[in-house]
This record gives C-alpha cells, sequence and structure tokens, in this order.
C-alpha cells in the first residue's frame, strides 16, 4: 500500500476470515485426532507424536487444496472473490501448519540418532531407485521450502519491490508445492492406508484441483487479438461500450488494456493494477474512481493515479475513434500521465 | 552421510549469506528505494526470513532499482498466459503421482491376511 508499511494490515473482513480459517483448522485437528481415528486409519496404536504429525500433515493438505482452488473459482464465479481478498493469510498459516508436522516428524523419527538431524533426515533413506520405498521425505521437504519462501514474501512490500509480475512468477512455486506434496502422501502416508478414508479425500481433493485450474484456464484462455492499424489498435464501435465500466483490448505485444465510457468520454488505462495486476477494467467507476476488484486500488481513469494520499500509478493510453471506431494507440504513456479523454458521439452513448 | 551434511552446510551458507545481505538492506537500503518504508521500523523484522531464502532476488531488485534498469512497463505485464502451463504441469505429475503411489501400495485394492510363504529360519 502507498502509506507506511505496518506488520499486518486487519479490517473487519479478515477478521472474520482468520476466524472463519483458524476456527476450520481446529475442527479438522480435533476430528481428526480425537473423533475418527476408525476411519483415518489410526485403529493400530501409534504414539502422540506420530498422531499430530500426521493430524497436522492432513491439515496442511486439505488447506493447500483449498487455497489451491480459490483461484480458478474466483476466476470462474466472482461470488468466491471474497474468498481470494485474503487467501494470503491462509497460505501463511498453511505455512505454519506444515512446519508444525516437519517438527512432530523431525523431533520424534530423527531426534534419537548421533547425527544431527537434519542430516538423518536426508541420509536414513537413499531407495532413490525404486519406486516402492522411495525417500518421499524429499518432496515434503521440497513442498514446505516453496510454502515458506511464499509466507515469507507475502508481506505487501515484496509485491511492490519485486514488481507484480516478478511476485506472481515467484508465487507460481504453490503449483510446484502442491504437486510435490500429493506425490509426498502417494508415496508416503497413502502406502500405510488400511483404511480408504483418507486416500479418497487426497485423491479426490487432487484430481478436483488439477481439474478446476485446467477448466479455469481452457474458459478464460484469450487466443486472437484485434485488427491493428499501424501503432492504432482496434478496441471497438461507441455503442460496445456502457457508463461506468470498460471494455477491455489484448494489445497484440501482450499488454491489456482497459478503456472505461465516464460521463460519456472514454479514458483508457493499463488493465494491471499496480498492487497485484489485478484486472482494473472489471472494476466499476464511482466518483470518477475505477476499484480493482481484488484488494480496492483506486485510479482516476483519467489520468492513472491513486487519490491521495496514495501514490501508485498505472500506464495511460491515447484513444482516438477513427471511422466509426474506437481505437488505442499501443505505446503505452507513463504511469500517471494525464490523458484528455476522448468523447463519444452523442447518439452512441448508453446508459 | 557426506552428501547429506554437504547439503545442510549449504544451507547454513545460504542463510549466513542472507543474513549478510539482510542487514545493511533493513537499515539503510530499504529507505533508499522504498518511501513507504521510510520511518517505518515495526514490520521490517518480518522481512527477514525472506532475505535470508531469496537474497539473490533482493541483490538483484535492490540494484535494478538503484540503477533505474528496469523498464517501467515490465511491472504492468500481467503473467497470466503461465497459468495453463502451470496447471497442466501440476496435472500431470497429479495423475503420475497418484497412478505409481496406488500401483506400489501393498494392501490396495483390499486387505488380506499375511500368509507365510517359507519356513521359518529359511
Amino acid at each position: 500500500m502507498s502509506v507506511k508499511y505496518i506488520p499486518v494490515q486487519w479490517n473487519p473482513n479478515k477478521w472474520l476470515y482468520d476466524a472463519i480459517m483458524l476456527g476450520g483448522m481446529a475442527v479438522f485437528l480435533w476430528v481428526f485426532l480425537y473423533v475418527s481415528p476408525e476411519s483415518l486409519s489410526h485403529e493400530r496404536p501409534v504414539n502422540p507424536q506420530i498422531h499430530n504429525a500426521r493430524a497436522f500433515g492432513a491439515c496442511a493438505f486439505v488447506m493447500l487444496t483449498i487455497i489451491l482452488a480459490i483461484g480458478p473459482l474466483a476466476r470462474l464465479d466472482d461470488r468466491f472473490l471474497p474468498l481470494l481478498y485474503n487467501r494470503r493469510h491462509f497460505g501463511v498459516m498453511t505455512a505454519f501448519v506444515g512446519v508444525t508436522h516437519a517438527g512432530y516428524i523431525l523431533n520424534w523419527y530423527f531426534a534419537f540418532s548421533s547425527s544431527d538431524k537434519y542430516v538423518g533426515l536426508l541420509y536414513a533413506n537413499s531407495s532413490f531407485g525404486q519406486i516402492a520405498g522411495f525417500p518421499f521425505e524429499v518432496f515434503g521437504i521440497f513442498a514446505l521450502t516453496c510454502l515458506l519462501i511464499l509466507a515469507c514474501t507475502s508481506h505487501d512490500f515484496w509485491l511492490k519491490f519485486l514488481t507484480a509480475p516478478v511476485w506472481k512468477r515467484l508465487h507460481y512455486l504453490i503449483y510446484a508445492a502442491y504437486a510435490s506434496a500429493v506425490v509426498h502422501v502417494c508415496l508416503g502416508i497413502l502406502q500405510d492406508q488400511q483404511n480408504h478414508v483418507f486416500t479418497v479425500i487426497v485423491l479426490v481433493g487432487a484430481v478436483s484441483v488439477s481439474a478446476l485450474h485446467l477448466y479455469a484456464w481452457y474458459a478464460t484462455r484469450e487466443n486472437s487479438v484485434g485488427a491493428a492499424s499501424g501503432s492504432w489498435f482496434d478496441v471497438g464501435q461507441p455503442q460496445d461500450f456502457r457508463e461506468g465500466f470498460a471494455k477491455i483490448a489484448l494489445l497484440p505485444s501482450g499488454d491489456r488494456v482497459a478503456v472505461f465510457l465516464m460521463e460519456g468520454q472514454l479514458s483508457a488505462i493499463s488493465n494491471a493494477c499496480a498492487h497485484q495486476n489485478g484486472p482494473l477494467g472489471e472494476g466499476k467507476i464511482i466518483d470518477c474512481l475505477v476499484t480493482c476488484p481484488w484488494h480496492g486500488f483506486q485510479y482516476d481513469v483519467r489520468n492513472g493515479q491513486s487519490p491521495a494520499p496514495f501514490t501508485e500509478q498505472v500506464p495511460t493510453y491515447r484513444l482516438r475513434i477513427e471511422n466509426g471506431t474506437v481505437q488505442v494507440h499501443t505505446d503505452a504513456n507513463a504511469p500517471g500521465t494525464p490523458v484528455d479523454p476522448t468523447p463519444l458521439p452523442v447518439s452512441e452513448i448508453t446508459a | 552421510m557426506d552428501f547429506a551434511q554437504a547439503i545442510v552446510m549449504f544451507i547454513q551458507l545460504w542463510g549466513v549469506i542472507g543474513a549478510v545481505v539482510a542487514l545493511p538492506f533493513l537499515v539503510f537500503g530499504i529507505d533508499r528505494i522504498d518511501e513507504d518504508a521510510r520511518d517505518a521500523y515495526v514490520f521490517r523484522p518480518l522481512l527477514i526470513p525472506g532475505i535470508l531464502m531469496i537474497w539473490p532476488l533482493v541483490l538483484w531488485r535492490w540494484w535494478q532499482i538503484e540503477s533505474e534498469s528496469s523498464a517501467w512497463m515490465s511491472r504492468y505485464r500481467v503473467v497470466r498466459k503461465a497459468h495453463g502451463i502451470a496447471a497442466m504441469l501440476m496435472a500431470t505429475v497429479v495423475v503420475v503421482a497418484i497412478i505409481f503411489g496406488l500401483s506400489v501400495r501393498q494392501t490396495w485394492p483390499a486387505d488380506f491376511a499375511p500368509q507365510q510363504i517359507s519356513e521359518a529360519g529359511q
């Protein structure tokens, strides 16, 4: 945010979100540990250390599954967007749960060796040449490392410092983490299941997440761009625009432009919010300001600047109407550059 | 054992270098590159674990900002296209992991009583 950084930004919605998340975690752990040991294949006696390790490991896997499902669901249906807003808190808590799982494992299976327990973890199983008995621990270590990187770089400072595209690329590690966690589970605890309840939970969760991501990608992919004449690019006809809303154009360069109609005039800004590259063109204009649907950052569509005291800026674009077609210049102006709005012919304005 | 010890030592060395980077970055570097961090100190300790883990990236961005060598438009280039590749890779690994995981399960698909296939001591 473009005010002084604070450790954690709270608001009533985040309190509620986190309360529900922590409540869900507590219920999951309670059910796992005390309510259903038979259905979770704990009928054979295990000591509390192992039982806790399994409970926290299962909890981390389920939380990771939910986190991975939120993204595509929000992409497919706006009603899931509130779950997306505070997903970083969810991710940080998942990393804590994962660390707790690892802590129980390390402090039980590797704590009584004469060698260092971290060395023991890496050394104890080296059967890399076979699938059955493969050292599944390495997949867990990799997944946990990814989760820790994501959790440790979740503060808004990192977004601004690394820039949203770099930050997003770094946070693509979540896919690697989940895939690795699935391998960790499949080659690990699933090999020891006498009862298939947890097996079914893992399979349904992992397959659902994979299918959701593939479907969301397929349903929202963009294959084609409109016509370009020189440096000007066709956005649409004047009657395509609706007062207070935007039409989004994909330029040949791959950049997206949001062209807004406000008070009968058109203005164009980058579709990517300066915060997390959220889709500004999916926001609505209120009092000259468009609000990013992801995290509420606001910009004046005539100059791409956030209202004071905020300092975020996005690039602006020049517009023209040529032969009855609205066109945008493919070269972006520097972030925060004012551009005079382009009036639409009065007969073409729709409310 | 030697290889495992070497990995642990490498991780420790990585962390030490990260600490060496974190100190100047959090004491004066961050004030030079981010106006929102000036006079804001309470949040800085939260950044230490991140710097320990990704210090090469921190050094690269620190240098980029100080030298103004980064193209401003790159900040607004959405990385959405990578989602399809990431989704396909993840789904492939998930399916392969499930197939291999279930195929080597010794008690799958149903439990059966253990049978002694040779005499004791043989």
